[in-house]
């Protein structure tokens, strides 16, 4: 891979409100030209991380270097960073071409070069011809293009979207997606996008940093994260998940409903307790016989493209399973799996251990 | 709702808006009788307002009035969007509560109160009672009620409009008069037009605080009555009738702009469900 | 978490300084000058005559007990006739411009509605001359009480009228439909429904038109005769014609324990307010 720039760099940054501690002992660096996504659930400090990048708010303690630059202290109209909110706040008195002029205006730029800049990135947006249109004119689609247009046309190096599409019905939405991708892509600028839509931050995401309690759960791409949780609350908050305790007991075999299985994780001690990690796509309906579990199933819901059953099994654990077919006999099912469907987590690690351990035991099965 | 029960609530509506409204077109109608009081309706005559044109006494007054009301409401209006301004930055409940209670007795308090207690201030600091003092009172009390108009629209006011103007490199002044100051007007426009009409209407507090030297036209209307039936009040009724269907016209045109303004938002808004 | 506005502390004073100057001088000054200056005699010594005076005084007490009865039938006058009237402005189409012709006469100047009542109810006068036609005869309208309080209600009926309006356009008719649908006729409905709901229309109303009736003193002045009926017409008379400001103070003091009374009594409304 070729070496990246860094952008951004925060480097263990606290913010407290009150008591309430947002930010605890944030880290993270962001290579130039990528796509970023926090994802966390309300609360979690997502937005506030966006916040102190973008200077409206300012770190307790701790650094934030932009482009090599400590900007720590730096009020939010002096840093070359731009914003795209959540509700947009685009201004009402002015129409859209003023809107997008604004930042340019303040710059004290040229006429000529404001009016040329405002034209162009327009048409990147899609909305060349809109320019004297008043924002209560446009609609929530349109709004977030100006909103985008508006952050844009200062050249941003990093550009920062808080929540941006949570406000767009469900069908511009998923259309918004594939535009800010190719948009964020052709620009070449780095984004850093928060949401708490896991799958609106696995669909666009070169790497996805998970958020929870003021802390970073875990980061990686939106594979490495959906398939290998740190912990559970990565492993509930990211995709649907059946989640049981068990017992690690040797490297690669895991216990657990009074059964012993085969899996794909390693590097934990004998005997260990952990949790099992189970997605329900990757589970099989079959016969009891056949089945590696056997479960009774308590309801079944078809969804469209599956059925989604609830079961449970005789320890009394959940089980969520998307089954392409209708179950007949609901008294006992059996259920397989393949080892690799299954991801052992261990509890308390954090992501130096677990980006460490994972890596060994990958060695090792390499060497194999 | 039944139809009987419609028609009643018609009648009755007539009759309300006829017992509004009588007495003002009686005064209205006897400002053209050529009698000397208001009953007998004699003749048509134009008269009383020629009367009314022709004497000096009442039309300086009425240019003081003006005088007073532009003044006043123009420097209320400054003092109180400030105020607003203040206001909607406060964080802290207890101190925004205090300071909206404080900004809210003049509201409440009954002219008489005003009046009497302005009247032992102004002769406690040794001012003379006369234009001065009348224009100082009727700053004072319409200052709250331009608060009160510009502070709802300073907190319909999206906050991170704000955050934006920063994020684009706004400093405070630019915040103040590119972002906020354009978002508020309407609300300011309508504080004037309030703090016009409270100086316009105002007899008890100016009553108190004017001395002898200088009068408006309410406290002039008032001696004037106290002398019994003058048909050139009728006539000058008639005239500021008229003034004042003007300024509530013009008062809810820009009240109109800004829903209508408000309305396209929020139907904006609708979209974004 | 959304802490929105960053800015700091020190922001907010040039806002306030010429606003809290205002305060400072026009609300507090004031209302802790008419309190000392009700301990001062009208020989200018400090003293607690005025109260003594006032407290033992039945003149004082029966012109107190008079300008409440008046400002409670005012207030009762003009809510009979402004609920009906809120109640059926609701029901009609283009209520903006319905409620823009209610609030048209607000805007015509107070002396202006006073002086109009002079000629109405002079002995020459039309109600007068009603009265003689239908047989009656003449009466002695202008300088009673009754017309004192006939007047002030009609100044006050916006007053009165608009917060309930406002209360009643607020009711979703989504419950009004629903107390049909339980089985409650018009009147029902009406007494049991939409009377509650538009209880805090009323308490506003109420107090916009109590707590000025016991004050008006220009009405009384020219409607109802020259006689000091009310504490509004005691304070202007000590204030401006025997110049016993202390006396006068020490009534408008008791006018604004009653106005802190009155709004204590109404103020259930702001609770319905917060919910909303």
């Amino acid at each position: 891979m070729a070496k990246t720039e860094t952008i951004l760099e925060l480097q263990h940054v606290y913010k407290y409100f009150d008591d309430f501690t947002a930010l605890d002992d944030i880290n993270f660096t962001l290579d130039q030209g990528k796509f970023y996504s926090f994802l966390g659930p309300s609360g979690s400090g997502k937005t506030t991380i966006l916040r102190t990048v973008s200077g409206l708010i300012l770190a307790d303690k701790g650094k934030v270097l932009f482009d090599g630059q400590d900007i720590t202290n730096l009020p939010a109209e002096k840093r070359k960073v731009n914003t795209v909110f959540q509700n947009y706040a685009l201004f009402p008195h002015l129409n859209v071409f003023d809107n997008v002029a604004f930042g340019l205006r303040l710059k004290k730029m040229a006429k000529s070069e404001i009016d040329d800049r405002v034209v162009a990135v327009l048409k990147v947006i899609q909305m060349d011809g809109y320019e004297n249109r008043m924002i209560s004119e446009l609609s929530g689609g349109q709004q977030q293009r100006v909103a985008i247009a508006r952050a844009i046309v200062n050249e941003p190096r990093l550009l920062l979207l808080d929540e941006s599409l949570s406000a767009l019905d469900q069908k511009l939405r998923q259309q918004m997606q594939y535009e800010l991708r190719s948009l964020q892509q052709r620009l070449g600028i780095t984004f850093l996008f928060v949401t708490h839509d896991q799958e609106e931050a696995l669909a666009m995401s070169d790497e996805i940093l998970v958020m929870n309690d003021g802390k970073i759960q875990q980061s990686g791409t939106p594979v490495d994260i959906y398939d290998e949780p740190i912990n559970h609350f990565v492993a509930n908050f990211i995709g649907a998940s059946n989640i049981v305790p068990g017992v690690m007991v040797r490297d690669y075999e895991v216990a657990f409903v009074g059964k012993t299985f085969e899996c794909a994780d390693a590097g934990m001690r004998p005997n260990e307790k952990v949790e099992v990690v189970l997605r329900p796509e990757d589970i099989d309906v079959t016969t009891p016989e056949q089945g590696k579990l056997v479960v009774h199933v308590d309801s079944q819901l078809f969804r469209g493209d599956h059925f989604e059953i609830n079961s449970h099994d005789e320890d009394g654990n959940q089980w969520l399973i998307y089954a392409t077919n209708s179950i007949e006999d609901k008294d006992k099912v059996g259920l397989s799996f393949t080892p690799n469907a299954l991801h052992v987590m261990r509890f308390n690690e954090d992501e130096a251990d677990f980006d460490a351990r994972l890596s060994q035991y990958e060695e090792g099965d390499n060497a194999d | 709702m039944t139809e009987k029960k419609h028609w009643l609530g018609r009648v009755y509506l007539v009759f309300a808006f006829a017992l509004l409204y009588l007495p003002i077109f009686y005064l209205i109608f006897y400002s053209f009788s050529t009698g000397k009081s208001m009953s007998n309706f004699k003749g048509f005559t134009f008269s009383h307002y020629q009367t009314l044109f022709s004497d000096s006494r009442l039309i300086v007054i009425v240019l003081d009035t003006l005088i007073v009301a532009v003044l006043s409401s123009l420097v209320a209006t400054i003092i109180g969007t400030m105020g607003a301004l203040g206001i909607y930055r406060v964080q802290n409940k207890h101190w925004r509560n205090l300071i909206l209670s404080l900004n809210n007795i003049l509201m409440v308090s009954p002219d008489v109160i005003i009046g009497a207690s302005f009247l032992i201030l102004f002769t406690a600091l040794g001012v003379t009672l006369g234009f001065g003092s009348v224009l100082v009172s009727h700053i004072a009390f319409s200052i709250p009620i331009v608060v009160l108009l510009v502070l709802p629209r300073l907190r319909e006011m999206d906050a991170t409009m704000i955050d934006a103007a920063r994020d684009l490199g706004a400093n405070g002044w630019q915040i103040l008069s590119q972002v906020i100051l354009p978002f508020i007007l309407p609300s300011v426009f309508s504080g004037y037009f309030m703090a016009f009409t409270y100086s316009l209407d105002d007899f008890a507090v100016t009553f108190f605080v004017t001395g002898n030297g200088f009068a408006t036209l309410s406290v002039e209307i008032y001696s004037r009555a106290r002398q019994g039936i003058n048909l050139e009040i009728n006539a000058l009724s008639a005239l500021m009738f008229i003034f004042s269907i003007v300024l509530i016209v013009g008062y809810y045109f820009i009240n109109h702009y800004t829903q209508s303004r408000r309305n396209k938002r929020q139907r904006g808004g609708a979209y974004l469900k | 978490m959304k802490k929105v506005t960053t800015l700091t502390k020190t922001n907010r004073l040039p806002y306030f300084s010429l606003y809290f100057l205002w305060i400072g001088l026009f609300v507090i000054a004031p209302v802790a000058l008419i309190v000392y200056q009700s301990f001062f005699g009208i020989d200018h010594s400090l003293t607690l005559s005025n109260y003594r005076t006032y407290l033992s005084s039945s003149v004082y007490l029966r012109m107190t007990f008079n300008s409440f009865w008046f400002a409670f039938l005012i207030t009762v006058l003009t809510l009979a006739i402004s609920y009906p009237t809120a109640y059926f402005l609701t029901k009609l189409e283009h209520r903006q411009l319905w409620i823009l012709l209610i609030i048209l006469p607000t805007w015509i100047n107070l002396l202006l509605k006073a002086y109009a009542f002079i000629g109405i109810f002079s002995q020459s006068g039309s109600v007068n001359n009603f009265l003689t036609f239908i047989g009656v005869g003449p009466q002695q309208l202008l300088f009673t009480n009754t017309s004192f309080i006939l007047v002030a209600a009609y100044i006050q009926i916006p007053f009165m009228i608009l917060p309930i309006y406002n209360s009643l356009v607020d009711i979703d008719p989504a419950i009004i439909n629903a107390s049909h649908d339980l089985g409650a006729n018009n009147f029902q409905t009406l007494w049991r429904v939409i009377f509650p709901m538009s209880i805090n229309g009323v308490r506003s109303g109420v107090q916009a038109v109590f707590i000025p009736s016991l004050s008006l003193f220009m009405i009384t002045r020219l409607i109802g005769g020259n006689k000091v009926i009310t504490l509004g017409t005691a304070i202007e008379e000590h204030f401006m014609t025997t110049m016993n400001w202390g006396m006068g103070s020490t009534i408008g003091v008791v006018l604004i324990i009653i106005m802190f009374i009155t709004m204590a009594l109404t103020a259930g409304g702001r609770k319905g307010k917060a919910k909303s």
